[in-house]
């Protein structure tokens, strides 16, 4: 645990470092001698996971923290064999189903029922019930949630679920229903400041307050991205300086310069040039979904306000038809295509005008 | 005709061959004045025999005659009804210069000489036309219509112009206009627009090519009547293998083809029939290859000429042919004709025998080192391997080692046995992954398939032995029809014999319909692509056609998309727009069919593609590029996809793939890079040796370490898994540190995962040590050590205690007590043992070594 992001993660509810009356509610709810299933949401680097594992640390005691990686194996109906990877402690599951892709329902139905249908060995001492946590919940397929929705009733008395998503909309609402949503929302950019100048001052240093606030922009309210970042920055340059150059993930940069190339001229050739420079960014594992919203981003600043709400229209269409697809590369050519055509009419209506 | 010379001798010239046979026919009559009566009418008779020979036509017609004359007669009425002085005096206006007298009405006696004769003539000179017309009736008949005024020049009624008058077998008498030199030369200027009557012809020359056509069919029937009777015993023999070629001659393969292989098997003359063509063989070769030099091909077959065709054995360099063509092109006969023209028995092994490398070796050995007994020739084998693309590979890789590692091993040993035969092996897939071993050391035969007309040559002998009566053209149909399938053509052809109802023609129609035979028409996705992208004035249906027929929808519709942006102008991006459209439709319809496993929604895809067709199609040709890239890119995505797994199945610290990859990944190599003076790291600063231990760490959570690897100069540091390559776009080298630093981190990289392997020892033996890691690095260690644990030699020392209770009084040899010194009864003492860390205990006298546990990370 030597990256800042690991070691200085709290461990306490009550260590937290923002959203803290929430915290105190969830310590009280968990005092209590039940709680509901749970459905935690936010955008990624909110803290999330580590409010769960503070919680299952208040309900367990430390023995949650004693993790171990097993890999589990299934056998799909049509007998297709599939391994996932699971985190676990005495008391708590954790997993990924969306690993798996297609076949998430089949770890679902499996390993909830497997570890619901298993009750504590000593329940004298211990809670009645197991904690299994299931991650994405958002990207699992409409079969799996089904398939959840059922298994969260049945099970009810011997396993809490706690889902983990980064947005709620893409969860049948019968789910939302039966949990309790929690809603982290991302911290704000001073808040991020002040856990980063908490942090360097465990560590023995001093941050200037002006290259903290750059990181906490830069970092798009990422809390992990902020910490990493800021200790990149401790890496490169070490007495820090409030005007050094604050690293930025790559892909961040790369998408950037696709979105100027796109501006720059509206062409078939310049689209088959954007057209290479999106493989490279799917080919690096950069989530379409990530492409599309970072696309967007950087292409609406540009724009004539008439513009942005047509593109961003188009934008949300593209992506919906995306994810009914397999080949994400032609929806975005398709959404980079649209958006040339639009801007370059509005351009050449806009010189018509000028003379 | 003595007014005439010139105009005779120049038809003696001309005719003098027709005058021959003329003159022996009439041997008896001699008289000059035949002769010269025959000579005008033989002239005028050059110009008529068009008429003539429909009228004889209808004279064999029996049942049409009656009709034909009939209006034949209502013809000639009108013409002769006709009498314009103006066109007689035009057209016949030179018609005084013929001597009336000579040639005026002819006397009855002489008539019928006259008539015998003539017969003669028309028969000879009809039957030479008929001749001409069965081949390209068309032509003659255009020929003669141009050239000839039928109602000017033939009459039923005595005329009024000078003629020559003809009575047929019916006794029909017909006047034939005799014309003069120099009207001939006018008519022959006349313009052929000018003929106005040649319509009025045609039916005649319809009705006549009907009653050909009856006669013929009544000869076939005859024939048909014939064969039924043979039938019975032609049908117990395949017609493949009835027809099957039995001399060089018949083969139907491209003579390279079969000179390649008859080259390569006499190759082996050498070393088979070693007696004398040792010394005659390559004196052979010259003069084959002198006389063969004559022909361009020579060169071609005979493959490279530096290669050496014999290796230092007088084996040929290949010592497998391998025979390779589509099916029905005559391989496996092809191979067995030459091994028995080249005097060997061939011996085939085909995907019917078993196959497994034992069977293989038995079969191998039998045929190629054994000689045949019970053949009464005593010829040596030739093993034809057929279908050997079905094989099993190892089988294959045992054919390979029997050829090839018998030439080291064989002179070597004398044991083992070299291969001496010839070895032809045949397969329909040259590339079929089992033939990869063999393909370098075999002399690769490409069959191609036979060219239509020679197969539609073949068929017609075929079909004229079997007196099947086929049309020619559907001859040519079937053959076209059969690309070049020899087997094929031939089963389908006695298919249409026996569907035949009574040896009915077989027409084009039939071949047409017929069902068997027709392979797939399968079209590469590439003709598809080009049908696509060019505009064609087809209609929707054609280019649809092509697309079903690709098939492998996915990869047109990746092609459509890799060669849209360079295949129109599209200034304005709009026809990108619309093909990005349909190209998501399909994408979003393709895998909905794929997700749900509903294929009712198959059938439109072809017709998605085929709406881009329409978009897309332009007149100038596009160059198609075949889709790659598609392929190409999920190659590197997996390959990008496989360093994050193992990064997140290395990483000690659980974070999702999606943190991993969007944030912990992307920033890790500026973590992993510090800022370092190249020196050993005991030199460092503190703050350096601080960062270095900090990237180590980072290091051991995410599982990634330094492997040491040999580069072309030296040895070099490289992470593993490349961590550099996933989170950087562009040249992945300019985060990477020095290779000093790195040296520096990966050692330490070592030591930290000794050390976390010790805190786990700690961990699992149940130490409540909390926080100790932190403390321990700073502070001296050995002062943690005791507090936290008792020293291995104090728990040793108990036992001792015990033993010091009653000590053991040393005697010297001869029993006499030794006095135990002062220093030693003081080392003795507990307290001091206690005390210091060190210690070293007086054993026996013959061992002294001072003994301690170390623990790695005190001297880390």
């Amino acid at each position: 645990m030597s990256l800042w992001v690991d070691k200085h993660r709290p461990k306490d509810l009550m260590k937290l470092d923002y959203h803290k009356d929430q915290a105190v509610r969830l310590k009280s709810l968990v005092q209590q001698s039940d709680f509901p299933h749970l459905l935690v949401y936010g955008p990624s680097g909110a803290g999330k996971k580590t409010r769960i594992m503070c919680l299952l640390r208040e309900l367990y005691g430390s023995g949650s923290e004693r993790l171990r990686q097993e890999t589990m194996h299934f056998t799909t109906p049509s007998n297709k064999k599939i391994e996932i990877m699971t985190v676990s402690s005495n008391y708590h599951i954790e997993v990924n189903p969306t690993d798996v892709g297609i076949h998430d329902r089949v770890v679902i139905m499996d390993l909830v029922k497997n570890v619901a249908q298993t009750h504590q060995i000593d329940s004298a001492g211990q809670r009645e019930f197991k904690v299994v946590i299931l991650n994405e919940v958002d990207d699992l397929t409409k079969d799996a949630q089904h398939a959840l929705r059922r298994t969260m009733e049945k099970y009810v008395s011997t396993c809490r679920l706690i889902l983990i998503a980064n947005s709620i909309s893409r969860v049948i609402p019968a789910i939302r229903s039966r949990c309790l949503t929690i809603r982290v929302p991302a911290p704000t950019e001073t808040e991020i400041a002040s856990v980063l100048h908490a942090v360097c001052k465990k560590e023995g240093l001093s941050l200037p307050p002006e290259l903290a606030m750059r990181i906490a922009k830069s970092a798009d309210r990422n809390l992990r991205r902020a910490l990493l970042m800021c200790e990149a920055c401790k890496v490169q340059h070490y007495p820090f300086t409030s005007d050094q150059k604050v690293p930025e993930p790559d892909w961040q940069i790369f998408i950037r310069e696709t979105a100027a190339m796109i501006l720059s001229e509206q062409s078939p050739k310049k689209l088959a040039e954007v057209r290479q420079k999106l493989y490279e960014l799917i080919i690096h594992g950069v989530p379409p979904d990530v492409i599309f919203a970072g696309l967007l981003k950087e292409l609406v600043c540009n724009c004539d306000m008439s513009m942005k709400c047509k593109i961003a229209s188009y934008a949300a269409q593209y992506e919906h038809r995306m994810r009914l697809g397999n080949k994400p590369i032609f929806h975005i050519e398709a959404f980079v295509a649209k958006f040339m055509a639009i801007y370059k009419k509005f351009l050449e209506e806009a010189l018509g005008d000028v003379f | 005709m003595g007014d005439f010379p010139d105009p005779d001798e120049e038809y003696e010239l001309m005719y003098s061959d027709d005058l021959e046979l003329i003159r022996e026919i009439d041997d008896g009559t001699d008289s000059k004045k035949i002769k010269n009566k025959v000579l005008p009418a033989k002239r005028s008779l050059d110009f008529s025999s068009p008429v003539q020979k429909p009228l004889l036509h209808t004279q064999q017609s029996s049942a049409n005659a009656s009709s034909l004359s009939e209006s034949y007669q209502s013809q000639t009425d009108i013409i002769s009804s006709i009498p314009t002085k103006r066109t007689a005096e035009d057209l016949f206006g030179d018609i005084n210069d013929i001597d009336f007298d000579d040639l005026g009405l002819p006397s009855k006696r002489q008539k019928t000489e006259e008539e015998n004769d003539l017969e003669l003539i028309n028969k000879i000179i009809e039957s030479r036309k008929m001749r001409q017309m069965l081949s390209e009736p068309n032509r003659a008949l255009l020929d003669n219509m141009s050239n000839y005024n039928v109602s000017k020049n033939l009459s039923l009624k005595i005329p009024k112009w000078a003629f020559m008058p003809f009575t047929n077998w019916d006794g029909d008498r017909v006047y034939v206009r005799m014309e003069s030199e120099d009207s001939w030369e006018e008519s022959l200027d006349l313009a052929p627009d000018q003929i106005s009557l040649k319509s009025m012809f045609t039916p005649v020359w319809e009705e006549a090519r009907k009653i050909l056509e009856a006669k013929k069919n009544r000869i076939e029937q005859d024939l048909v009547q014939e064969t039924t009777v043979n039938d019975k015993q032609d049908f117990t023999d395949l017609w493949v293998e009835k027809y099957k070629p039995k001399s060089y001659i018949d083969l139907l393969s491209e003579e390279p083809v079969n000179r390649c292989l008859l080259h390569w098997l006499h190759l082996w003359d050498k070393i088979v029939f070693n007696k004398d063509l040792k010394t005659v063989e390559p004196q052979q070769r010259n003069s084959f290859s002198k006389r063969t030099g004559q022909f361009q091909m020579s060169n071609k077959w005979r493959g490279k000429k530096d290669e050496p065709e014999m290796d230092e054995d007088g084996r040929p360099h290949h010592k497998v042919a391998l025979v390779c063509g589509p099916p029905g092109v005559g391989k496996t006969t092809l191979a067995h004709l030459l091994a028995r023209l080249a005097g060997y028995r061939p011996v085939e092994l085909n995907a019917s025998d078993e196959r497994s490398t034992d069977q293989f070796k038995n079969a191998l050995q039998s045929a190629t080192l054994m000689r045949s007994v019970l053949d009464a020739e005593k010829r040596p084998n030739c093993l034809i391997l057929d279908e050997i693309d079905g094989a099993p590979i190892q089988t294959v890789e045992l054919l390979v080692r029997w050829c090839t590692a018998k030439k080291d091993e064989g002179k070597k040993k004398s044991r083992v046995h070299v291969l001496k035969r010839p070895v032809i092996a045949i397969c329909n897939d040259l590339y079929a992954t089992s033939l990869r071993p063999l393909r370098p050391i075999s002399l690769i035969v490409s069959v191609g398939a036979v060219c239509s007309t020679r197969l539609s040559s073949r068929l017609t002998l075929v079909a004229k032995c079997e007196r099947v009566y086929v049309a020619a053209r559907a001859l040519t149909a079937l053959a076209a029809r059969a690309r070049g399938d020899v087997r094929s053509a031939l089963h389908a052809l006695s298919f249409l014999r026996a569907g035949g109802k009574n040896g009915d023609q077989i027409k084009v129609e039939d071949v047409e319909n017929i069902a068997i035979g027709t392979k797939d028409n399968s079209q590469s996705i590439m003709q598809a692509l080009q049908t696509i992208f060019t505009l064609n004035n087809n209609d929707h249906e054609a280019v649809l056609k092509v697309i079903q027929a690709a098939g492998e929808y996915e990869r047109i519709a990746d092609g459509i998309f890799e060669n849209y942006p360079c295949s129109r102008s599209d200034s304005r991006l709009l026809v990108s727009c619309a093909i990005s459209e349909l190209l998501a439709l399909f994408d979003i319809t393709n895998s909905w069919i794929l997700r749900t496993s509903n294929y009712s929604m198959y059938g439109v895809l072809p017709t998605l593609l085929a709406r881009g067709h329409d978009i897309l199609a332009t007149r100038q040709p596009t160059r198609v590029k075949f889709p790659m890239t598609s392929q190409e890119m999920s190659r590197k995505k997996t390959e990008m996809d496989s360093i994050l797994w193992s990064i997140w199945r290395g990483s000690t610290v659980y974070n999702t793939k999606k943190s991993l990859k969007l944030d912990i990944i992307p920033l890790l190599p500026y973590l992993l890079s510090p800022v370092l003076r190249s020196a050993n790291i005991q030199l460092c600063s503190d703050s350096e040796r601080k960062s270095v231990l900090s990237c180590a760490g980072a290091m051991c959570d995410y599982g990634l370490t330094y492997i040491q690897r040999r580069e072309q100069n030296g040895y070099e540091h490289v992470i593993e898994p490349d961590v550099y390559r996933l989170a950087l776009f562009g040249p992945e080298d300019r985060m990477r540190p020095s290779p000093a630093v790195r040296q520096t981190i990966a050692a330490q990289q070592q030591l930290e995962v000794i050390r976390r392997n010790e805190e786990m020892m700690n961990r699992s033996s149940g130490r409540p040590e909390k926080c100790e890691r932190k403390v321990s690095k700073k502070e001296v260690p050995s002062v943690e050590v005791k507090e936290s644990r008792l020293p291995n030699h104090l728990q040793r020392l108990q036992p001792k205690a015990i033993e010091r209770a009653l000590p053991q009084v040393q005697k010297d040899f001869f029993g006499r007590i030794v006095q135990v010194a002062e220093v030693q009864k003081q080392a003795d003492g507990v307290s001091g043992l206690i005390t210091s860390s060190v210690f070293y205990q007086y054993r026996e006298g013959f061992n002294n070594a001072v003994r301690r546990n170390v623990r790695m990370r005190d001297l880390m």
